[in-house]
């Protein structure tokens, strides 16, 4: 990182495959994948179901491992972190969305967004006030005491957008955010997310919708476990 | 991450399933309850045990007799470990008589305080107490100098002291019960009865005439004939006056009446002619002239009419006496400090003698205490392994329920050990919730039988009964309890750490 050069920053994946086995039978989900994603980009990745899509956002945030083949986040490489190491990359550099939310239920919306600060050992002040900015920022500081079952699906996954950022991550894998809401949440979900790329994170976004993908500045296809650049 | 952090964690998904959590936690209770009031009950019991051996004097005494193998009796009878007393069969005995000489040598092994000779009755002089004209048999009849080292434990009143010289008596609790104080006790004290003495009886108090009236014939057992040719003579009353009431447990509850020793040699003492010259009846012996020396054994002989003492009446020395009756019975004697009773006992020992202390007795009955307190805290900790399975179960549970969220945690930065902490202690706070509550409701069921208990008690040795939890108990009940939970979260929670993220997420 020193020379700050692209090599070193961004995620690099080379040759990654991640084997599956069931019986005698071995079927590869991704097979010898290359990717660069420098930061600050936004990536569509799009393609059929079972192609790899979410395997392939896996390990690039951790996890998952890849059965061979490496991968850089940042010029560190992911196949030689312990699991505290790992975990504490997930928890900085990560930050996850999920297609249906995954929010505690029995925790508020303050609650769901501290998470991540808790296991990142921030003290309980602190940790309030930082989640509440990140409710601030997706527009729900008034609704932190509700529980999920309190809110909208996109008020959902709103608070599941600021538990993504809680931690500052430098990358979001968001994987098919929309598929849960209705087309005008949805849009309000990426339009936020949009919003934090514009701010220097780099975003991924796997989707079958094509008025999501359209939001990238680069879209790439999974078929078949291998990775195809598509044009804008 | 902080301990409050994974507390509230893991309380939280305690609360969100409420019931199986409540559930799981009332099987520990049981667990904890049970053990906390069985475990109470044992140690009171101890502890009373050691109160009264100490308040009474118990524990720093040393009980000497003939037998070798003497169990220790506060009360001064002299009893073998197999259970019968002394006079009986005698089966390991020593040669060495307890004389007073052989007091004095006692009371000078260093650290010993004072010495009391014991006798106990083998003749029945006194047949029966009467009182308010009725008459109850009196079984065993102990006399003892009361030098302070004897001090049999009383319920109501007080041992005899050195001054008490007449006819003062600790009665044992059943006699005080049929002579109408039971639960009372403290009435019978200064209360005067009256000790009906043998038809024959020679001893203090009775009038010795120069003719002597026939002689009665004795049946095989009959209890109330002397034989002899004083046989004839009537019975007397010898005035008494109950000081105390004897706490005789320890003695299986035998009848028994206490009174100084001095008291007790007047009475037990008798009297014998020097010679008896009988009138002729019927014919039938001639005149019998048999010397009237051995009193007692002339049971199988025929009835003599009137007879006449020839060379007066004489009375065995003290000393004498003491001899004809093979020694006395025991010695209690008492040293300046607990610490120094066992080397007290060794030294007496020596003598020849057998010995056998109160400290070793209440060890004893320590030692039987701590094998129910073993045997009851057993049969709570079954339960609370039971229990345990429970939590086991409740823990797989929440595993399965909670394997999406555990995923979710694992992508938010949770690791393996956080994972497996929160678990543990989910399972570790149901186990401390459980004992708590169980020493909760432990201590309200003392709390409610306190009262009841020390009623029991009032009439035994439990007298003054201090029956609370004793806080060393709650903790270790708590730390018992939640160490089990710690235990049966244990696997559970190394599954749960162990889920693959991945796998976990995409749990439905
Ligand atoms: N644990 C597993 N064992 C065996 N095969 C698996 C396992 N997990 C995933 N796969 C296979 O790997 C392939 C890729 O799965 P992945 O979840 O990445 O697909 P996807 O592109 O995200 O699909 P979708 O759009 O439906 O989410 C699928 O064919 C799936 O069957
Ligand atoms: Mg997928």
């Amino acid at each position: 990182m020193a020379e700050g050069d692209n090599q070193m920053d961004g995620i690099k994946l080379s040759q990654v495959t991640r084997t599956y086995t069931l019986g005698s039978e071995e079927f590869n989900a991704l097979n010898k994948v290359d990717l660069q994603i420098p930061n600050g980009d936004f990536v569509a990745i799009t393609g059929p179901s079972g192609s790899g899509k979410s395997t392939l956002a896996n390990i690039i945030g951790g996890l998952d491992k890849p059965t061979s083949g490496k991968v850089l986040v940042n010029g560190q490489d992911l196949s030689n972190l312990k699991d505290a190491e790992l975990s504490s990359f997930r928890n900085k550099t990560i930050g996850f969305v999920f297609q249906s939310f995954n929010l505690k239920g029995d925790s508020t919306a303050l609650e769901n967004v501290m998470l991540p600060l808790i296991f990142a050992g921030i003290s309980p002040k602190e940790r309030r006030v930082r989640a509440l900015e990140c409710l601030d920022r997706v527009g729900l500081a008034d609704r932190a005491g509700h529980l999920p079952n309190q809110l909208s699906g996109g008020q959902r996954q709103r608070v599941a957008v600021a538990r993504a950022i809680a931690n500052k991550p430098t990358v979001i894998l968001a994987d098919e955010p929309t598929g849960n809401l209705d087309s005008s949440r949805g849009e309000e979900v990426i339009e936020m997310l949009t919003q934090l790329n514009r701010d220097g994170i780099t975003l991924l976004v796997i989707t079958h919708d094509k008025d999501v993908a359209k939001h990238a500045h680069r879209r790439i296809e999974v078929r078949d476990g291998l990775v195809h650049e598509k044009g804008l | 991450m902080r301990f409050l952090d994974y507390l509230s964690l893991s309380l939280r998904s305690l609360r969100r399933s409420r019931m199986r959590s409540l559930l799981t936690i009332f099987a520990i209770v049981i667990g904890a309850t049970g053990i906390t009031v069985m475990l109470t009950f044992v140690t009171t019991v101890k502890n009373l045990t050691v109160a009264s051996f100490v308040k009474t004097g118990q524990i720093e005494q040393i009980q000497i007799a003939q037998a070798t193998d003497l169990r220790y009796d506060p009360t001064g009878m002299s009893v073998q470990s197999g259970g019968g007393s002394l006079s009986g069969d005698g089966s390991t005995s020593s040669t060495t008589q307890l004389t007073s000489a052989l007091e004095t040598k006692i009371s000078k092994v260093p650290h010993v305080v004072s010495v009391a000779a014991v006798l106990r009755s083998r003749s029945p002089a006194i047949s029966n107490i009467r009182f308010k004209g009725k008459d109850w048999v009196v079984q065993s009849v102990l006399g003892y100098e009361p030098t302070g080292a004897l001090t049999p434990a009383v319920i109501a009143g007080r041992d005899l002291k050195a001054e008490d010289s007449g006819n003062q008596l600790l009665i044992s609790k059943n006699y005080a019960d049929v002579l109408g104080f039971s639960g009372k006790y403290e009435s019978a004290i200064g209360v005067h009865i009256t000790l009906h003495t043998m038809e024959g009886y020679t001893g203090a108090g009775a009038n010795l005439p120069t003719r002597l009236p026939p002689m009665h014939q004795c049946a095989q057992n009959q209890r109330k004939c002397f034989g002899g040719p004083t046989s004839g003579l009537p019975a007397i009353d010898i005035p008494a006056t109950i000081v105390g009431v004897l706490d005789n447990s320890e003695n299986g509850d035998q009848p028994l009446i206490m009174m100084p020793l001095g008291a007790y040699i007047d009475i037990y003492n008798q009297s014998q002619p020097a010679n008896v010259q009988f009138a002729p009846q019927n014919n039938q012996q001639g005149s019998g002239n048999n010397g009237g020396n051995n009193g007692g054994n002339n049971g199988n002989q025929q009835p003599s009419g009137p007879g006449v003492v020839v060379g007066g009446w004489s009375r065995p020395s003290v000393t004498t006496f003491i001899a004809n009756q093979g020694g006395f019975d025991s010695f209690m004697a008492k040293a300046d400090d607990v610490t120094h009773v066992a080397e007290v006992a060794s030294a007496i020992a020596r003598f020849g003698v057998g010995t056998s202390t109160g400290l070793k007795a209440l060890n004893d009955q320590k030692a039987q205490a701590n094998i129910i307190g073993l045997v009851l805290g057993g049969l709570g900790l079954i339960a609370l392994l039971i229990a345990s399975l429970g939590v086991m179960n409740t823990m797989i549970m929440s595993v399965l329920q909670r394997t999406r969220e555990i995923g979710v945690m694992r992508a938010l930065g949770a690791r393996r050990k956080t994972i497996r902490r929160i678990f543990t202690i989910e399972a570790t706070a149901i186990g401390f919730f459980g004992g708590l509550i169980g020493v909760i409701f432990g201590s309200i069921f003392v709390l409610v039988a306190k009262p009841i208990i020390t009623n029991m008690a009032k009439s035994g040795s439990l007298t003054g009964a201090t029956f609370t939890v004793p806080p060393w108990l709650m903790l270790a009940v708590i730390a018992g309890t939640s160490g089990i939970g710690f235990l049966s979260g244990f696997f559970p929670a190394r599954r749960a750490s162990n889920l693959d993220p991945v796998e976990a997420l995409r749990y439905e």
